[in-house]
């Protein structure tokens, strides 16, 4: 934990936030009791692998969330205001949002410029005009060459729809972007040009990011902090080198074994398997929802969920201040 | 069964009082024509119960000279118009199934081929299905009955009737059936457990019959009721234009033609109950028909 | 032994408008070369990854490879015989099918969603005849389903009751039941999360020692293929641009494309402290 962070005020507060699913003969929760911060001028991976609630954390702070999902209970604050019952006051000005593909991200019948100009009047109260001006310098900062804003979406490649989806994602000048797996439908070469897009724009512009991701690679390369989500719940926080590096919860180590590495040693190796797979959300296991899986779990972690230990882990084993190895 | 009471399917159905509804008189009919010998007074079919005095008795009036009493009158032959329209409710039935079954065959084998093989027979089939569509189907009916009529010889038994019928109404409806199996064939061959089957040798035929087609009948279901309902309205519409079923033994279409000429002397009955009949029978199955296909909709997805 | 070979391969698409069309429009014929001239070898008991971006041709060649689209040109060779040969017979050619089998992508749709899982494994050994005994069959499909990890108890469920990395290992037992020697993996594993995609990879590797299994690994992640490959070859637009045993080729690309591919690949393994 660097103590600078503890000066500055967080952009946005997560704090205890649960989603249940209310259907006719379910009820369970896709996310449990989350709490975390994001700071200004941060990346923010939130990684996890499918059914962990990634999505739908992104999707609650928008308050994109519809019946049969619902906040259940815990607090969003944004900038000092609370938005997790009423999100439109920040939704697509102060937040905005990138998804995964593109192709349905952008109308296909219209000029890109004219997508940018309504997003952009949208929220400033400018002339078309200037809005047009203020269109091309966005493409130029993305990296698309501004004589192309009178082009349609299809003739562009994937990755270049992405670069425009990430100008209209910056036209109302945001203070955060949420990017829900922006780079998983494109090629790896187009990817990391996304990915750097991504924190230059961080760098420059001061704009927060949260990167939802399955990806270890991508939080590798591209955040600040990272928060690991498991069956809902939060499983370990904590800048992305020390929680990569030194991962305290049994989980983030089994994952960051388990992912393979480009490395000419890599083909020797056996690649460490979890055992088992995430439960259900319907059917999660009492105690830590991970203990199942876990080689050190003890009968403690089997009746009890564990809350954070020092802002960093959720286990039991970090009370005993012992290193799990 | 007890799985099925608790599906999501039933419980939209029990909700739905439109479905139920329909589905609830559907039924009645359906089981007043089953035991149609069981509740009908008597058989209209057998000349020798009839008594041509008892012709044109109003609903639940005694007739002046044999003192019988129908319940929904009796028509111009004396017959029991209850009783008739009970029999007459088993032919269309009949027709509307059989039909339905002809169509469904042959539209789904159809679209299996046009759609897993592609090329010259796609086309070939596709197009001859538009031409088909320009017409509307009763015309196609009509023309298939008729060039059946001109070839069969003269002296036509009843069963040749009905099966004529039944060919020539299932063969103007079999191209919803084609175009749908189609579409879901176009998609699934390309997923790749229909590689895998291609991997371990598997002819084209049996790949279309054991893979594919499990796959696509789930709309069948749905486009089978609505056609069935179309079925019957077809078999009531020729048989009422005199092209259907003789009036020896004469189905709903029959009976309203035949109500139709008395309708205007004064015997409203012999035109009425059929056509309610028919109405409510064509409603339900349309009504459910729908409801089915707007609940299966979305999962379909 | 050189088991696998392809030599020269090629492929041309016909994306031309109609006749009619281009007579009047005037527009050109466009032919897409979706593979251009490939040549590998595969020896026995070893992997092969081939690694490229979209529209690099790696597909395409999977489907050459498994004898399911023919080459435009060239020809693939499975133990000296040529699988695209219009003179071999019927039984010879099944008898090619029978050693070559595959694995998809996809979880969802690699499987028959209206069939058993044990009528899906047992389908191959039905369609070549391996064994008539249906008692016989049985122990057969169990003993699949023991191999990778399932229990012999899933017989009768069906497909839709299986997580993605399960619905893998299905198809690995489906892929394993005709006794193949060849495999081709067409991105096994790019539909999974991580911890499955670890189990399935670890699957992959104990099977090919126990069985010597021979396999085409088609991916277009490195990091995947850092693990798998004893050969790596990298495709562009249709051409094998470099080829090499992997970890030679992960220590020091040469060609430009290699190096920019590497570079660019998000690798956890880049983190500083």
């Amino acid at each position: 934990m660097s103590g600078n962070r503890e000066m500055v005020a967080p952009l946005l507060e997560i704090s205890r936030l649960s989603v249940v699913l209310d259907k006719r003969h379910q009820r369970f929760k896709a996310v449990d009791d989350l709490s975390f911060r994001v700071f200004p001028g941060e990346i923010l991976g939130l990684v996890g692998e499918s059914g962990a609630g990634k999505s739908m954390t992104g999707s609650a702070i928008l308050g994109l969330i519809e019946p049969p999902l619902s906040i259940s209970s815990g607090e969003i604050t944004f900038d000092g205001v609370r938005i997790d019952q009423d999100a439109s006051s920040i939704r697509g000005s102060k937040i905005s949002m990138i998804f995964q593909d593109p192709l349905v991200s952008l109308n296909p019948l219209r000029k890109i410029g004219d997508q940018l100009v309504e997003v952009i009047r949208t929220h400033i109260n400018i002339s078309k005009a200037e809005a047009f001006g203020r269109a091309k310098t966005l493409l130029a900062e993305v990296g698309i060459d501004p004589g192309r804003i009178n082009a349609y979406p299809h003739t562009f490649s994937g990755g270049m729809r992405q670069r425009v989806v990430i100008a209209l994602a910056l036209a109302p000048e945001p203070a955060l972007i949420i990017a829900d797996e922006p780079t998983t439908a494109l090629d790896v070469s187009v990817q990391a040009q996304i990915l750097d897009l991504l924190k230059r724009l961080c760098r420059e512009r001061g704009t927060s990011i949260i990167l939802i991701t399955h990806d270890m690679g991508v939080i590798a390369e591209t955040t600040d902090r990272v928060a690991v989500l498991y069956a809902g719940r939060l499983a370990e926080i904590g800048k992305t080198s020390a929680v990569l590096k030194n991962p305290r919860h049994p989980y983030t180590k089994g994952l960051v074994a388990a992912t393979p590495r480009i490395d000419a040693n890599s083909f020797e190796k056996r690649l460490f398997q979890i055992p088992g797979a995430m439960p259900d959300l319907e059917n999660i296991p009492k105690g830590c929802a991970f203990h199942p899986r876990c080689d050190f779990a003890s009968t403690q972690c089997q009746k009890q969920q564990p809350p954070l230990f020092e802002d960093r882990s959720a286990c039991w084993l970090s009370n005993e201040g012992s290193e799990t190895s | 069964m007890h799985r099925f009471l608790q599906s999501d399917f039933f419980y939209s159905f029990r909700n739905a009082p439109v479905a139920v509804a329909s589905f609830f008189v559907f039924a009645v009919i359906i089981l007043a024509a089953v035991f149609a010998n069981f509740i009908a007074p008597n058989n209209p079919f057998d000349p020798a119960s009839l008594n041509l005095m008892n012709g044109f008795t109003p609903p639940l009036q005694s007739n002046e000279f044999t003192g019988d009493v129908f319940l929904l009158g009796a028509d111009d032959q004396g017959r029991d118009l209850f009783s008739t329209i009970l029999y007459g409710l088993r032919i269309s039935l009949f027709v509307g199934i059989m039909a339905v079954m002809l169509a469904m065959v042959m539209g789904v084998v159809l679209g299996l081929i046009a759609g897993y093989l592609g090329g010259w027979l796609d086309t070939f089939i596709m197009r001859f299905a538009d031409i088909q569509m320009t017409f509307p189907s009763i015309l196609v009916a009509m023309l298939i009955y008729g060039v059946a009529k001109g070839v069969l010889p003269p002296d036509l038994r009843y069963e040749m009737s009905i099966a004529v019928l039944i060919i020539s109404i299932g063969l103007s409806e079999w191209v919803p059936f084609a175009r749908t199996v189609r579409g879901s064939t176009l998609v699934e061959k390309e997923k790749e457990y229909i590689t895998a089957a291609k991997m371990i040798g598997l002819r084209k035929s049996q790949i279309m019959s054991r893979h594919i087609l499990p796959n696509v009948l789930g709309p069948v279901l749905v486009i089978a009721t609505i056609t069935f309902a179309l079925a019957i309205i077809a078999e009531a519409t020729l048989s009422f234009l005199g092209v259907g079923v003789p009036t020896t033994k004469p189905s709903l279409g029959t009976l309203i033609r035949i109500g139709q000429d008395f309708l205007f002397s004064g015997e409203w009955w012999i035109l009425l109950f059929p056509a309610l009949t028919l109405l409510a029978l064509a409603l339900s199955i349309n009504l459910f028909g729908d409801w089915l296909r707007d609940t299966l909709n979305p999962k379909l997805k | 032994m050189s088991y696998v070979v392809a030599r020269e391969l090629t492929k041309y698409f016909d994306l031309s408008d109609p006749w009619v069309v281009r007579k009047i429009t005037g527009r050109k014929k466009q032919i897409l070369t979706a593979v251009d001239g490939v040549s590998f070898s595969i020896k026995k008991g070893e992997t092969y990854a081939l690694v490229g971006e979209s529209g690099s041709g790696k597909s395409t060649i999977a489907q050459m490879v498994s004898g399911l689209l023919r080459p435009s040109m060239g020809s693939v060779l499975i133990d000296g015989h040529d699988f695209h040969n219009n003179n071999i017979d019927g039984s010879s050619l099944r008898n090619m099918r029978q050693r070559i089998q595959m694995v998809f992508q996809s979880p969802y749709a690699s499987l028959n969603p209206r069939w058993k899982v044990g009528d899906i494994i047992l389908e191959p050994i039905r369609s070549f005849q391996l064994i008539a005994d249906r008692q016989e069959q049985q122990k057969r499909v169990a003993e699949l389903l023991d191999q990778v990890g399932l229990s012999p108890r899933d017989i009768n469920k069906y497909p839709h009751e299986f997580s993605g990395g399960q619905r893998q290992r299905i198809s690995i037992a489906r892929a394993l039941a005709s006794q193949p020697e060849i495999i081709i993996c067409d991105e096994p594993t790019s539909a999974l999360d991580v911890s499955v995609q670890a189990q399935v990879l670890n699957l992959l590797k104990e099977l090919q020692h126990e069985f010597l299994l021979t396999y085409l690994f088609i991916s277009h992640d490195l990091a995947v293929i850092s693990t798998m490959a004893n050969t790596i070859g990298v495709l562009k637009n249709g051409q094998l641009v470099e080829e090499a045993r992997g970890p030679v080729l992960l220590k020091n690309p040469r060609h430009d494309y290699t190096k920019m591919l590497l570079s660019s690949a998000p690798d956890i393994g880049s983190i500083k402290t």
